[in-house]
């Protein structure tokens, strides 16, 4: 396993990397207005009803399925960042030893996380 | 005609300090302040964590029509969601501002013939990248764009 996490380390980066970038820059304001203002009323609830969800979330910029792509993004780069920083924190406190099996754990999670998050923009 | 040197050639006249136990990690190193900053950076992993999941509860139930969408939307004006949020957007804040001001000195220091522009531009590039999705993104979701 332990080979194993050391062959995917670069596609794990890069997914934790644009997980604190990207994942940082979109979930700014998804926690700001869907998180914050809305459920407190400070933005109408109308702004996100059903159809216009729906309409954003099915948006295509010059054939690009752009409201796809950022809700992906949204949803699936975090839980990389999540999972290779609770890793890390795990390492600090519990030592290296449990590593592999701590961190395919919390890789796995991610990837069931990824895929649920593919499925759901396919449903849309 | 050169012959080998002595294996002491270059040794100090005195010798060094000689360790008797190998080094050991004092049972406080956590509480530095140094290593708080730290590991609350690492422990936004958490947050990021949730946050993603609860991101795709709500993405499922768009997809799974308007009954189970407006629940989802509705549930999270429950307070602890929006204390949650609130937790979450500082996290976030957090996590940008720290990962911005690293940045720069994580960049290699010559790529090809290319080199990186200097700390402060690579700075303003991502807080305007930052700051401007923000907002960009935030007035499409309130309504204010596209609506």
């Amino acid at each position: 396993m332990k080979t194993f996490l050391l062959k995917v380390e670069p596609v794990i980066w890069l997914l934790f990397g644009q997980g604190i970038l990207i994942g940082t820059i979109l979930l700014t304001a998804w926690l700001l207005v869907i998180g914050i203002l809305i459920p407190l009323g400070v933005v109408p609830s109308d702004a996100l009803a059903y159809e216009r969800a729906l309409r954003l979330a099915t948006a295509n910029l010059l054939f690009l399925p752009i409201g796809k792509l950022l809700l992906l993004a949204i949803m699936a780069l975090p839980l990389w960042k999540g999972a290779h920083h609770i890793r890390s924190l795990l390492v600090d406190f519990g030592g290296g030893e449990r590593d592999p099996a701590v961190a395919s754990l919390l890789y796995l999670i991610a990837t069931a996380g990824s895929v649920a998050a593919v499925m759901a923009v396919i449903r849309l | 005609m050169s012959r080998p040197a002595h294996p002491h050639a270059m040794a100090p006249k005195t010798p060094g300090k000689t360790r008797t136990a190998p080094p050991q990690i004092p049972a406080s190193w956590w509480s530095t302040s140094r290593m708080r900053a730290y590991l609350a950076f690492d422990a936004t992993g958490f947050v990021y964590l949730l946050v993603g999941f609860l991101a795709i509860r709500l993405v499922w139930a768009l997809g799974s029509g308007q009954g189970a969408y407006d629940s989802a939307l509705g549930a999270l004006e429950n307070p602890i969601y929006i204390v949650w949020n609130v937790f979450a957007l500082l996290c976030v804040i957090g996590v940008g501002v720290r990962f911005f001001r690293l940045f720069p000195k994580a960049q290699p220091a010559r790529l090809g013939p290319a080199k990186p522009p200097p700390g402060p531009v690579i700075h303003a590039g991502l807080y305007l990248a930052w700051i401007g999705i923000t907002v960009l993104l935030s007035a499409i979701l309130a309504g204010g764009l596209f609506a």
